[in-house]
């Protein structure tokens, strides 16, 4: 028996939104699989990863709180590539974002005052969309491709983090760790259930999330982003310029990624550390796609990776699954997700074998 | 001496279409048969399944008398079957040697290859530098690789799909010169064609076909080429019906020396170019492709801007600088000449494909949300009007046939009532039937006062559509005049670049 | 300066740009062939990974080496399938395997942090590379020559082949190199396997050419760099050869400098090490100055191929 592929006439519904589930699905039996392949206790490290953060309430603020940045920076990541414009660097305008925050914090370092922490959040929507910027200058002057010069940037943002809580910005109290000082209170982002982790930034993410998926499925600028990203040409023939396209959506991508980086160092950091880039920048890319590049898709999208991230933590005390499995799992669901593309346009068909067919 | 080529009960069936249903003809050694039809008459895919591109589901092929079979076409190029598609399969950035040498199934050294390939080109008279860069050729260079590649491998039959649908009445005739040599000299030729007075003029034998059946296997000399056109088309041919007497109104669209800048290597831009179009004329651009038309249709649509404030003008208000939006709010229109990607977005819904140019003439549009009832009402008169076959307003573009699809372009910007209009190709590729019904939205829309310009290679098409008539070469626009002031000789002369009054 | 200390230079430029070179090497073939594999960085760290391993059981360099390139094989084979059999967006599965690379590369040097290897030695025997001139010619392990031999195997393939050709060809013009009855998929699949093997052999360059253990995310961006290094080399092989080798002046520059003295050696460290990053930006602006320059790009770049019928 053979398949062949044959065009749908109508791209399908159905594959695109049951494809996530099915990818994730498919990656809990393989993964289950590959890793008892490979010496570890397969069966129980998918159920640790992908179910007791689920089933362990005692998780559910640890989730919350993993997921929000990578569902703000996903949202971010989610219009870019609408618009065919591959952002990459999100984790660079993360780190950014978060400078900028933690500089206005020690800058602030001792005045009291509300607007502190709402001046270290424009700080890190500034100094995420300030470095993506870079970006769309070089590739709407000099279509420079944009996957290489944003992740450049994130490599020399690094560094940049390295020097500055080396030298300038280092806590001359922290008895020579590469730090800067904790953040004063009115610099902290507050809790909003007493007794956990879960801090504002939780309802924030959800917010933007929703706004983004309104603004994108209904306004004129959702439109024009959707079609840049489709049909460049029909766009400018529809009177959208693809140059200032790039540019929102770059900016966009980056201070979303920016206000992330400010809640985080605002919020579970509480101070700028060498660690501070953990890799949702680059995690959110997989968000965004799961998430079908829609933001409603995103938060749930969010949500699984947050699970994968806990779960391994999990794993990692209880069965002592390296913390590098979790890596492994994200980025065969978004294998799956990707083989899974074809079938939304076209079907598998069954045929005969060649010779029966001209009988 | 046996058929060279022969046929019987060739069958090909697609998903929901018979593309081919039980076809059989012969051709002979050194016959030009001509194979006519529509577009989706099935001629391509029949001369696909001869060249081992596709395989029937039933049927026999017999070559030089043994019944074949043509698993591919290497196999086809080993039986001597040679051809020359209409879409050239060049490659840009190769040479031509290198492009012959990748037709070339055997391998030969590359100083040989070129000996035999200038011992051809002598032969037959094909100019042509072996050096050279494909992407620095006319399309008639280009054309003339393909036939060097078919000639270097001795075919016994060469197909021709719609080899003269780019070249200008000159070129068209050294094309025959050399194709009747080859003929003589023994070599069957398969012609593609739907144009009449050339297989009148080339062909021995014309078979026709209708909708994937064989229609008829005629004397082209014999007949009329209205007789050939409607076995082609069938039920009678429907004419466009114009207001007797009209007169045109002021000018609308006024252009004065409008020049563009060069963008690529795909179109040349357009140089000085000036003219009028009256309220409720249509002015047919003609013209052989490549030649300034795309850079004409950007500069007049807006997607690429003029310094020149007055070089366009509308009503007298100078919009050359205007972007497209602001453009349809002043009431000009645009097609261009590519449908999917370009004049709509093929995974959009239809719905939101009226959105791309409908919006705010409209009143799509409020407060920067988008009122997508008001684009699925407009979407489903554009196919009511149109007769466009699709599913609904929700259907993607890319799901429409080509011709469906160009309906439903034409109609959204028709139905948009703008008083000035400015087409490429309207019809390419569509079926006699929908040709017929935009042709007679064209002329009503002018008929209602607005000024159209309709850019097109079919010279038949601006013949029966156009009013006054210009023609377009290397970026230059020949004096518009009253279309039948003009005779075809005329046209196919300023298309090949002569100019002036010594033409005329 | 002393012929010493230049001597040292040349000696460490060509070993750091060594590793890019061959990546981008591989890089290019599979772009002309019309891909983009952005998975580059990935799969070095898998040849990274399975050269440190196969070295620290076996000690035999030679085997590691073939190891890494039959693992950069294995991973591309991944992003072959999804790309040409399955016509999945070749950006999206590229940063994928990337992904997936270092994903798979920190579970399996797992235990193996500081523990070290020996460095692969100089392919001549010493005593060809007494006088220091001589070192600058003999001096090098297998994997310089190598990667030098394959600046020029790489470019007769394209150059003078008729399998070159019909890369180039596919690379041009998927549907019409279909169309003459060349395998489109075929071709892409082999690329993809070369670009593979070479960026798995990149790969072994660091446990066997760098720094003698294993380290997560070792290759530290240099896939990456490879990548533009193409564009910069607008898809030459020898002017690769040149990027590369100004490359890995950029990424040894700091210890000159600091070697050196005077106010150089005063730019604090991180600055040094974001240097190769920077100018890869730089690199790619300039290029992209000259207009030309993207013309020589390949016209199918990145573009899935789905014959028809």
């Amino acid at each position: 028996m053979q398949f062949r592929l044959e065009k749908r006439r109508e791209p399908s519904r159905v594959v695109l939104y049951s494809a996530p589930l099915i990818a994730v699905l498919l990656t809990m039996f393989f993964g289950a699989i590959i890793f008892s392949a490979i010496g570890y206790d397969g069966v129980g490290a998918v159920r640790e990863i992908f179910l007791t953060p689920i089933t362990n309430s005692l998780k559910w603020q640890d989730l919350a709180v993993k997921a929000s940045p990578l569902i703000i920076i996903g949202v971010g990541l989610s219009i870019a590539y609408r618009a065919n414009v591959w952002n990459i660097g999100a984790e660079g305008q993360y780190i950014m974002g978060g400078l900028a925050a933690t500089w206005v914090a020690l800058l602030t370092h001792g005045m009291g005052g509300f607007w502190i922490l709402p001046a270290m959040m424009v700080a890190g929507f500034l100094g995420g969309a300030a470095y993506a910027a870079i970006p769309a200058f070089f590739k709407t002057r000099l279509n420079v491709n944009e996957i290489l010069t944003s992740l450049m940037l994130t490599y020399a943002s690094v560094q940049l983090i390295y020097y500055l809580v080396r030298a300038p910005w280092k806590d001359p109290m922290g008895m020579g760790f590469p730090q800067t000082r904790r953040f004063a209170s009115e610099a902290l982002l507050p809790n909003i259930v007493p007794g956990t982790i879960v801090h504002a930034g939780v309802p924030i993410a959800i917010i933007v999330a929703l706004v983004a998926w309104f603004v994108m499925s209904r306004s004129v600028f959702g439109y024009q982003v959707k079609v840049v990203g489709s049909a460049p040409h029909a766009a400018r023939y529809g009177g959208f310029s693809e140059n200032k396209t790039i540019w929102l959506a770059l900016l966009l991508s980056g201070a979303l990624a920016g206000f992330a980086g400010a809640l985080e160092v605002s919020g579970p950091f509480q101070r700028m550390v060498p660690g501070f880039p953990t890799n949702y920048g680059f995690t959110a890319i997989i968000v965004a796609f799961l998430g079908r590049l829609n933001p409603l898709g995103v938060i749930f999208a969010g949500i699984i990776m947050a699970i994968t991230f806990v779960g391994g933590e999990v794993a990692q005390t209880t069965i002592g699954l390296p913390s590098s499995a979790s890596g492994i799992f994200q980025s065969m669901m978004l294998f799956f997700l990707l083989a899974g593309d074809i079938l939304v346009r076209y079907r598998l068909k069954r045929v005969a074998p060649q010779g029966e067919a001209r009988a | 001496m046996p058929n060279r080529l022969e046929l019987s009960g060739i069958t090909k069936q697609f998903p929901g279409v018979l593309a081919n249903d039980n076809v059989s003809f012969a051709v002979k050694p050194g016959e030009i048969h001509a194979l006519l039809g529509e577009n989706g008459a099935g001629k391509s895919t029949l001369v696909k399944m001869i060249y081992g591109i596709m395989q029937p589901d039933a049927g026999e092929i017999r070559w030089n008398g043994e019944p074949v079979v043509v698993p591919n076409p290497k196999a086809a190029r080993k039986f001597g079957i040679g051809m020359v598609f209409q879409h050239f399969s060049l490659f840009e950035a190769l040479t031509v040697l290198e492009n012959i040498a990748l037709g070339m199934d055997a391998k030969v050294p590359s100083r040989e290859l070129e000996a035999r390939i200038r011992e051809v080109m002598a032969t037959y008279g094909l100019a042509l530098d072996p050096h050279r860069t494909v992407a620095t050729l006319s399309v008639g260079e280009r054309q003339r690789i393909e036939i060097v590649r078919a000639l270097l491998l001795n075919p016994q039959l060469l197909i021709m799909d719609e080899p003269t649908s780019v070249l200008t009445p000159q070129e068209v005739e050294q094309l025959f010169t050399v194709l009747r040599k080859l003929a003589a000299e023994g070599c069957s030729i398969l012609y593609i064609s739907h144009k009449l007075h050339e297989i009148k003029a080339l062909c021995d034998v014309a078979t026709i076909l209708r909708g994937g059946k064989l229609v008829d296997t005629c004397d082209p000399k014999q007949e009329t080429s209205r007789s050939m056109a409607e076995k082609m088309i069938g039920s009678g041919l429907k004419d466009i019906v114009k207001p007797e007497g009209r007169s045109f109104g002021t000018p609308k669209l006024v252009v004065n020396r409008l020049s563009t800048l060069s963008t690529g290597h795909f179109d040349i831009p357009v140089r000085n170019v000036s003219f009028t179009v009256r309220a409720g004329e249509i002015l047919g651009i003609a013209g052989v492709a490549g030649n300034g038309q795309n850079a004409l249709l950007d500069a007049l649509s807006g997607e690429v801007r003029s310094d020149d404030r007055d070089a366009i003008s509308i009503d007298g208000l100078g919009i050359g600088g205007m972007d497209t939006t602001e453009r349809r709010r002043h009431g000009l229109c645009a097609v261009p000449e590519e449908r999917n990607g370009h004049a709509a977005v093929g995974d959009f819904s239809l719905s939101d494909n009226s959105v791309l140019t409908a919006r705010d003439r409209l009143g799509m549009v409020v407060m920067g949300l988008i009122n997508s009832g008001a684009a699925r009402t407009y979407t489903g008169r554009v196919i009511a009007d149109f007769a466009v076959k699709a599913l609904g307003p929700a259907s993607t573009a890319g799901s429409l046939s080509g011709g469906n699809l160009q309906k439903y372009i034409m109609g959204r910007e028709i139905l948009q009532k703008p008083s000035v209009l400015v087409v490429s190709q309207p019809t390419w590729g569509v079926d006699a039937g929908a040709a017929a019904a935009i042709h007679q939205a064209l002329v009503d829309l002018a008929a209602a006062g607005s000024a159209i310009v309709v850019i097109s290679q079919d010279l038949d098409e601006l013949r029966a559509l156009a009013d006054t008539l210009a023609v377009i070469n290397m970026g230059e626009l020949s004096a518009a005049r009253p279309v039948k002031d003009f005779s075809v000789e005329e046209i196919g002369l300023l298309m090949g670049g002569v100019h002036g009054e010594a033409a005329a | 300066m002393s012929t010493e200390l230049l001597i040292a230079i040349i000696i460490t430029v060509v070993g750091a740009s060594t590793p890019i070179l061959i990546a981008a090497l591989g890089e290019l073939v599979v772009e002309k062939s019309g891909v983009l594999n952005l998975g580059v960085e990935g799969m070095m760290l898998v040849g990274a990974i399975t050269a440190f391993v196969v070295t620290f059981t076996t000690g035999n360099h030679y085997l590691a080496i073939v190891c890494a390139a039959g693992a950069g094989v294995a991973a591309s084979m991944i992003f072959g399938f999804l790309t040409l059999s399955l016509s999945a967006n070749q950006t999206a599965t590229g940063l994928a395997l990337t992904i997936f690379g270092t994903g798979f590369s920190a579970l399996a040097g797992q235990g193996y942090s500081a523990r070290p290897v020996t460095l692969l030695g100089p392919l001549f025997p010493a005593e060809l590379a007494t006088h220091p001139v001589w070192r600058v010619l003999f001096g090098y392990s297998a994997l310089v020559y190598f990667s030098l031999i394959m600046v020029v195997v790489v470019w007769f393939f394209l150059k003078r082949t008729r399998a070159g050709l019909i890369l180039r060809a596919v690379g041009e013009n998927d549907l019409s190199a279909h169309s003459i009855g060349y395998s489109v998929i075929g071709v892409r699949y082999a690329a993809v396997a070369f670009g593979g093997a070479m960026a798995g052999i990149a790969g072994a360059c660091f446990p066997l050419l760098l720094t003698p253990q294993w380290a997560e995310r070792m290759t530290a961006g240099r896939g990456w760099i490879a990548v533009a290094l193409v564009v910069f080399a607008s898809w030459k092989p020898f002017r690769l050869l040149a990027g590369a080798y100004l490359f890995g002046l950029v990424m040894t520059m700091e210890l000159y400098a600091k070697a050196g003295g005077g106010p150089l050696s005063s730019i604090p460290s991180e600055l040094w090490a974001a240097m190769p990053y920077l100018a890869t930006i730089v690199v790619l602006v300039l290029i992209s100055i000259r207009r030309d320059a993207s013309s020589n790009a390949p016209a199918c770049l990145g573009r899935p191929f789905l014959p028809s019928n």
